[in-house]
């Protein structure tokens, strides 16, 4: 695929295994709850495989892969930037956690 | 200035009007809206984030029978309406209209069983006294606030998908609407199936006891 063409997109064959693909990694969080593990942990993994998952849905099921880079590179950097600025509100967020005035 | 300065040869105006990115305005229209729609669930996720690792106290009130069973029968029933969405657009840009109709109209089925099962989980909670204001479980009372906001933006997403996906059914049946609309009202409706797969674990399975 050149930078300036989109590909083909894949047959219904191809839309069956990546379905699968999904559905395995569903089964590996609801696994993954059940390992007793720490908060932490547990939400780490969740949402490492959230992200696979999300990953695998943007390019197969809604067919970024097949277009041209540019859409990707224009979308995608764009809304990572977003999610990434919103995320600098966590430390203050956890700073007024400890600001709490204790029960009566 | 001549007249054949200003008249444009058989051609230019599609060419002048080729989009860098390949694909249809509408197809771009919507790409942009899933970008914003993206940013909206990711603010309330991340707000719900906050609650939920700010509260020592939070409830996990979510048995893996019925809650989390169901939940996961409904994650199965999305991804696999994502594969019918793509049998219908598959369908549409070979021109197999009559079945590319079909399996719009499974796609829409399998919507409605999402909210089925989504309503009655709610229904299922609003008789154990989950509320917007309400905890039955003790502690933060915010808990019903984010679930029922975040799963309730979710499900008008899908109710307004069925929607779509039903109008697109009988546009397409009758000529209306071409393949093009069908893989929009895809991109549509994988975003919702995409959001999901973040709503699931971090609403169902991260408060599951």
């Amino acid at each position: 695929m050149t930078a300036t063409q989109a590909g083909p997109v894949p047959g219904m064959r191809l839309n069956l295994v990546v379905w699968l693909g999904l559905m395995l990694l569903v089964v590996a969080e609801v696994a993954l709850t059940y390992a007793h593990l720490s908060t932490a942990a547990q939400l780490a993994g969740l949402l490492s495989l959230a992200i696979i998952e999300a990953a695998v849905a943007l390019l197969y099921f809604m067919h970024l892969k097949y277009e041209r880079p540019l859409l990707f590179w224009t979308l995608i950097p764009t809304l990572v930037f977003t999610l990434v600025l919103m995320d600098h509100f966590w430390p203050d967020a956890l700073r007024l956690l400890h600001l709490r005035l204790g029960a009566p | 200035m001549h007249d054949s300065e200003m008249t444009l040869g058989p051609g230019a105006l599609s060419r002048a009007e080729e989009s860098p990115y390949g694909i249809k305005s509408r197809k771009m229209a919507m790409w942009l809206f899933i970008i914003a729609d993206a940013a909206t669930f990711g603010s309330i996720l991340f707000g719900y984030g906050y609650l939920r690792l700010g509260s020592p106290d939070w409830p996990r009130p979510f048995a893996f029978f019925p809650t989390i069973l169901n939940a996961a029968v409904m994650t199965f029933i999305l991804l696999s309406s994502s594969l019918t969405m793509l049998a219908a657009a598959d369908a549409a840009q070979a021109g197999r209209r009559s079945q590319a109709v079909r399996w719009l109209a499974v796609t829409a089925l399998l919507g409605v069983a999402f909210a089925g099962l989504h309503l009655r989980e709610w229904f299922t909670m609003f008789g154990e006294g989950w509320s917007l204001s309400h905890n039955p479980a003790g502690g933060p009372v915010l808990f019903g606030a984010s679930f029922f906001s975040i799963t309730g933006l979710h499900l008008l997403h899908v109710t307004a998908g069925v929607v779509a996906l039903t109008v697109m059914a009988l546009g397409h049946q009758r000529g209306r609407f071409d393949a093009v609309h069908v893989e929009t009202t895809g991109l549509y409706w994988h975003f919702v199936d995409l959001v999901w797969m973040f709503v699931f674990p971090l609403l169902y399975l991260m408060n599951a006891h």
